[in-house]
């Protein structure tokens, strides 16, 4: 219980480092740490299948990518942010963290639910079998990711 | 085969890159066209035989064996696969001409495919996980459009977007997960019959409560409109006409009355809110409307104004208001759709979307003007144009209904709508002709046919709207006011 607190907490503060940190590599090692714990929860909530994707992709590739994407960028000009974030950002957590609080436990006995068994079949056939308009559906968002970077990075040759 | 909805733009998509690296434009051009005109044949001619006798699910095989592909096919979503096609058809009609100068029209095409696929997917999905997925796939696509342009501003309104749209999907998923912790499902029929055996009551609020939340930013219901005025009117004209005519009423209101009404089952309480948020949308938008000088983003807060209309109208929740909601529904489509094709041409032509600096155009774009003024009349509601009969049936329901304040409400925002759009006329093309504007010649032979085809549709629907109500929208209205036995009662394999 001890060390599930521990991680849970360790996940919210690196979390919110990703989001508050002004420096983007930090910002992306934060993400990185946060989605490692993350990891690690799930595989202590036997889930070991996400707790597998969350490290290898989340953890893994995508901080890979990130950090290439930083090394491949130059400084350039500084961007001007509004003063708004810096108190609006801690006040809607604070708010948050005190609903969650005050709401949460009340709410979590009271949540009516079926008796459902353990999840149906191995991995495979939960994905192959039970989820595959959901790999149709991952096929088109990465479709549209990799023609939204195209269009997004092309030679601006003809368009003002 | 209802799985070609989603496969077959997903495909041509696919190659559409490659195929730009051989022929740059006429390809890309044809290929786009083509099948959104076989999609929209298929939707519109085989569509009706394949839901004769009721709603169909169909499970896809692949290579000889039974995989999870579930897609349905009933009133409602043949309803919206029509409009999709249809809208979706003359804004890539449009894009022949309008696209040309942005360059990578073959990308352009692909991601355009890739949000229709989306768009289709959503409408055709049995199960809630599902209808997130093709969510973000219809979003993630619409992103990169809105910054097609690559300028400051679009870039700006596509972030503004992004991160709205991201805090909606957050709402969505965090529902969605409620919705599973209870009933240890995710299918629409599942969920639908385990609702009735619980008794769930507090926990449904909050799930309904995120629904709102998420599906109203996506429909851009006021309070939650915030990022439709900077993203519609940024993005290429085209795009402007799907996003406003199709995105926001599919991954918006599609999705919540499909699982408000067919899954969840509409409470009297349920009600009351989206009337509320319909007639606040309704009234605030237009207001907001009146004082643009931007045409486009006048256009944008007329889609939030008349998206208010359509949650009115379902929201009552009778078979007329149903019926009334979803005919407002598809005729906006067409007639916001057209409008922003219109104000296209228009940009093209004189490289401003100033209302102020425009004036007289009609003489220099008198097929422009005209299909203009038919989209303006439709949905501010004069008859005998399509927009007419869909306020009409809404009014009629909310008096018949008991809500006579709500449909003085509905009545005179139309007032407001026409004030607004009478403007819109008078400033863009009509009076005298300003002379920057003396060399401005009609729009390009594609631009003008697409807008033509939809002023046609106006007018025709608004003719012919008893057929039309009762071969498209009836069936359609049937099942949402079938409420959750239309779920239980013909979705269980």
């Amino acid at each position: 219980m001890i060390l599930q607190t521990a991680l849970l907490i360790g996940l919210v503060i690196f979390s919110v480092l990703a989001i508050a940190l002004k420096d983007l590599l930090k910002s992306a090692i934060s993400l990185a740490v946060s989605s490692l714990l993350l990891g690690i929860i799930f595989f202590r909530m036997n889930a070991p299948y996400a707790g597998v994707f969350e490290i290898s992709v989340v953890a893994g590739l995508i901080t890979v990518l990130f950090i290439l994407t930083i090394a491949l960028t130059k400084s350039g000009d500084e961007v001007r942010e509004s003063k708004l974030v810096n108190w609006v950002f801690p006040l809607v957590f604070v708010a948050f963290l005190v609903i969650d609080a005050l709401v949460m436990k009340g709410l979590l006995g009271k949540v009516p639910a079926l008796a459902s068994g353990p999840e149906a079949g191995t991995f495979g056939e939960v994905l192959w079998r039970g989820r595959t308009l959901d790999l149709v559906g991952q096929i088109a968002v990465i479709l549209a990711g990799v023609f939204a970077v195209l269009a997004l990075f092309r030679k601006r040759d003809k368009h003002d | 085969m209802i799985i070609l909805f989603v496969v077959l733009p997903l495909i041509v998509a696919g190659i559409l890159p490659l195929v730009g690296k051989v022929s740059r434009r006429v390809l890309p051009d044809l290929l786009a066209n083509a099948t959104l005109l076989f999609l929209l044949v298929y939707a519109a001619v085989a569509g009706r035989a394949l839901i004769a006798g009721g709603a169909v699910l169909q499970q896809s095989a692949w290579l000889g064996e039974a995989v999870n592909l579930r897609l349905a096919l009933d009133g409602f979503s043949l309803l919206m696969l029509v409009a999709i096609a249809l809208v979706g058809f003359a804004a890539s009609l449009f894009s022949i001409d309008y696209m040309e100068h942005y360059g990578a029209k073959a990308n352009y095409y692909a991601l355009y495919l890739v949000m229709i696929a989306g768009m289709n997917g959503l409408v055709l999905a049995t199960d809630l996980f599902s209808v997130y997925i093709f969510l973000e796939v219809a979003a993630v696509a619409s992103y990169a459009l809105v910054a097609f342009g690559l300028g400051h501003d679009e870039l700006e309104a596509a972030f503004k977007y992004l991160m709205l749209s991201v805090a909606a999907s957050a709402f969505i998923v965090a529902a969605i997960a409620v919705v599973f912790g209870m009933t240890g499902s995710l299918d629409f029929a599942a969920v639908a019959s385990a609702l009735q055996e619980l008794n769930a009551g507090p926990v449904l609020v909050i799930a309904s409560a995120f629904f709102l939340l998420g599906f109203g930013l996506k429909a851009a219901l006021v309070p939650f409109h915030a990022w439709l005025p900077d993203a519609h009117p940024s993005a290429p004209a085209p795009i402007s006409a799907v996003l406003s005519g199709l995105l926001i009423k599919v991954s918006g209101v599609y999705a919540m009355t499909r699982i408000f009404l067919n899954v969840f089952g509409l409470t009297p309480a349920l009600s009351t809110v989206l009337m509320w948020l319909g007639a606040v949308s309704l009234v605030v938008a237009a207001f907001l409307a009146l004082g643009q000088k931007d045409m486009k983003r006048m256009l944008a807060y007329s889609s939030i104004s008349q998206v208010g209309y359509v949650v009115l109208g379902i929201g009552i929740g009778t078979p007329l208001g149903i019926a009334g909601g979803l005919f407002h529904l598809f005729n906006h489509a067409l007639a916001k759709g057209l409008l922003f094709l219109t104000s296209g041409s228009v940009q093209q032509a004189t490289g401003t979307r100033d209302l102020d600096e425009m004036g007289g155009l009609a003489k220099r774009m008198p097929i422009t003007a005209a299909t203009n003024l038919i989209g303006a009349l439709s949905i501010a509601g004069v008859p005998p144009l399509n927009g007419f009969w869909s306020k009409l049936l809404i009014i009629v329901a909310l008096v018949q209904a008991g809500h006579p304040v709500f449909a003085v409400i509905a009545v005179l925002a139309s007032v407001l709508t026409l004030w607004y759009y009478l403007l819109m006329q008078r400033k863009a093309f009509f009076g005298k002709l300003n002379e920057k504007w003396a060399s401005v010649k009609e729009a390009p032979f594609w631009m003008t046919a697409a807008t033509v085809l939809l002023a046609l549709l106006c007018v025709g629907i608004g003719i012919l709207f008893t057929s039309t109500i009762t071969t498209w929208i009836q069936p359609a209205a049937d099942v949402l006011a079938d409420g959750v036995h239309a779920m239980t009662g013909s979705w269980g394999f």
